[in-house]
């Protein structure tokens, strides 16, 4: 079955004018295809061009060359509003330091997303928001403010806003990057399991090995180029540290483990086209 | 719909969540709405008040009075004249129109003297034309021509002679003289002015005629007419002329005594609300700039937020006018509170003291409060238009990184 394309990246370059007239290159040549239902992980060093990489994905960046396809249709040639409300539609955000609106209750935090939806979502969105709060676990504190919150308590919440509107792509940047291992593990496995349930897509950015081994497909971004890799994690590994996993990445090999033969990604179809979504085994990163 | 109800309500948010920030940056905005908001009903009493004053003199707008006196000094025939003006005045079919003799000397005996006393000899249309207020009791009715006692009006000074009897129980001046008699007191004026020592008798013309029988011709009459104002400059010349026509050796002068037909007063108090109002203005200008300065610096800290929100969805017209929205609503609400303070002011004891003797004080102007919730609103959307644009242009991508 034809999977259907959901951000299909094709030639991307980001380069931006530095004041003395030099061009950085932040990303060149990057062809990368999102389906809906898959789950990729990007890992990559600070300023790599990650989060740049992620922006452009999220339509919220327009790339200098290349272009950049949602559902099969050219962001570029779409009116602004447009591109906005088909955002807020489609794509979810979760980000490293949570984002979330001070000051405000994790309740309106979560109903703030169907502020700008229409018709029913609009008007039942603190039933919708009140729903979402109860399935990541924080039903009883919905009326708490982010700074009444633990980290994780607070990822939970940015998990919960970002899948309100029941969005196709999930964009992830670096979202257990505040959290200790612990805490990041639970709430990576939130995240995965919503994803799931929604058949949303899940990209993750992340330099941490474990929390992309989560992922089917895995990529590596260096220096504004993007490689595919094969990543496997042992079950085993929990104690491995990320510098250690980031020198395997580096080489761009693919690690396998004794304690657990099956690599954690899919592998191709047999024509050749990305593998469908399926239900990848947890990882177990914590002992 | 759900646009305009989702702004709103994000501005809403805002103000409850800034609560301080809005406080403090709208004290301004509502002490300046609240000068405005006074400064105009302030003027409206004033005007009123002085409206008032000046009708008492020179009646309501448009009065237009007559009055004739002989070319050659020979005694008027009053009794002929008033045929005359009354054949005339028919054809004009006045709603309001008055005799005015003022004034009369009339022997009263007072409880301690027999003293001449003022006395001014009118129409029940009088008080009408004049808008002459009453302490107590009413002005003359058709009806009262039926009384046996003749019924006056008198003022507070000659009142408190007698010990401020309350009337209705049989209070009657008794005058001497050529139309001497028991006159039933039914109204009394109040003092004009504090220190108003003014003892006055008003009377119906035609009682004082009654009894008198013709006016003695060295009394002069006036005739006032209340006439549309949109009419008053047609009818003073063709008054005029038909008052004039047939008449041998008789001067009748025709003017219009009432303010309006005076500009100067309408200028004085559109002068003092002009000045006043554009102090005020000023303030509530002032005020808006201290607004545009607050809400610029609270982008800069909401610069992150707007990033969120933009990267959930919101799109750039949803962000202006939200953050549009939030100076509107907010100025809004600091207009309603000044409004509320003008209210307060108005209705304080010591203003209403300054305008002592008002008759009808007016209610509080829908006027002043409209004023002040525009002046209130369009300070907020010119105060809320550049931090809108600044929030529109912040970089979605800056901003998230920020």
């Amino acid at each position: 079955m034809e999977l259907v394309s959901l951000v299909r990246l094709e030639g991307v370059a980001k380069h931006v004018l530095l004041p003395d007239d030099t061009r950085l290159d932040i990303l060149r040549g990057i062809d990368l295809e999102i389906a809906a239902g898959d789950h990729v992980a990007i890992v990559g060093r600070s300023g790599s061009g990650k989060s740049t990489l992620l922006n452009l994905m999220g339509m919220l960046d327009a790339p200098s060359e290349g272009s950049v396809a949602f559902r099969g249709e050219p962001v570029r040639r779409m009116r602004k509003a447009r591109l906005d409300r088909l955002r807020g539609r489609n794509v979810g955000f979760v980000f490293q330091q949570f984002n979330l609106l001070a000051g405000r209750t994790a309740l309106e935090n979560v109903m703030m997303p169907l502020g700008y939806a229409r018709g029913r979502d609009f008007w039942t969105r603190r039933t919708a928001a009140t729903r979402m709060l109860e399935r990541v676990g924080l039903g009883h504190r919905i009326e708490s403010t982010p700074e009444q919150l633990s980290g994780g308590e607070q990822q939970r919440v940015a998990i919960a806003r970002a899948l309100v509107r029941r969005p196709a792509l999930i964009l992830a940047d670096e979202p257990t990057g505040a959290l200790d291992v612990e805490t990041g593990a639970s709430v990576m496995s939130l995240l995965d399991e919503i994803a799931s349930e929604a058949d949303a897509a899940l990209v993750t950015i992340t330099h941490d090995l474990n929390v992309a081994a989560r992922a089917r497909r895995h990529y590596r971004l260096d220096a504004g180029v993007l490689t595919a890799f094969a990543l496997d994690v042992p079950a085993n590994a929990a104690a491995a540290d990320a510098s250690g996993l980031a020198a395997s990445v580096e080489e761009g090999t693919a690690t396998s483990g004794d304690a657990d033969p099956e690599p954690r990604r899919a592998e191709p179809g047999p024509d050749g086209t990305e593998p469908k979504h399926a239900k990848a085994d947890p990882i177990e990163v914590a002992s | 719909m759900s646009g305009l109800v989702g702004a709103l309500g994000e501005a809403w948010s805002e103000i409850r969540h800034h609560k301080l920030r809005v406080l403090l940056s709208l004290i301004g905005i509502a002490v300046s709405v609240g000068a405005i908001t006074a400064v105009v009903a302030l003027s409206e009493y004033q005007q009123q008040q002085m409206t008032e004053q000046s009708d008492r003199f020179g009646g309501r707008p448009a009065t237009i009075q007559f009055m004739a006196n002989s070319t050659d000094g020979a005694p008027m025939d009053w009794e002929a004249f008033g045929a005359h003006v009354d054949r005339v005045a028919e054809r004009y079919e006045f709603s309001h129109f008055t005799r005015i003799v003022d004034p009369v000397m009339l022997p009263l005996q007072t409880p301690e003297q027999v003293r001449q006393v003022s006395t001014r000899l009118v129409d029940p249309a009088y008080p009408v034309i004049h808008r002459t207020p009453l302490l107590e009791g009413r002005w003359f009715t058709e009806a009262d021509a039926e009384l046996a006692s003749p019924p006056v009006v008198i003022t507070e000074a000659l009142w408190e002679v007698y010990g401020s009897p309350a009337l209705g129980t049989g209070f009657a001046l008794q005058i001497q003289g050529d139309v001497g008699g028991s006159y039933t007191v039914v109204g009394v004026t109040p003092r004009e002015y504090i220190g108003d020592e003014d003892k006055h008798v008003t009377m119906l013309y035609g009682d004082y005629t009654a009894r008198r029988g013709i006016l003695p011709p060295d009394m002069g009459v006036m005739w006032e007419a209340w006439v549309p104002e949109d009419m008053a400059a047609d009818i003073g010349p063709a008054l005029a002329a038909d008052l004039r026509a047939g008449l041998d050796g008789v001067d009748v002068m025709v003017s219009r005594t009432d303010w309006a037909s005076r500009p100067d007063q309408a200028q004085y108090a559109q002068t003092f609300e002009l000045v006043t109002g554009g102090i005020a203005g000023l303030v509530l200008l002032l005020g808006g700039l201290g607004l545009v300065n607050i809400q610029l610096v609270a982008m800069r800290q909401r610069i992150r937020e707007i990033g969120v929100r933009r990267s959930f969805g919101a799109t750039g017209s949803r962000i202006f006018s939200s953050v549009m929205l939030e100076s509107v609503v907010a100025t809004a609400v600091a207009g309603v509170v000044g409004i509320a303070i003008a209210v307060a002011i108005l209705k304080a004891p010591f203003v209403l003291d300054m305008f002592q003797g008002m008759q009808d004080i007016p209610p509080f102007p829908m006027r002043a409060a409209v004023i002040g919730l525009i002046a209130a609103v369009a300070i907020g959307a010119l105060a809320g238009f550049i931090p809108a644009l600044v929030a529109v242009r912040s970089n979605v991508i800056d901003a998230l990184r920020f």
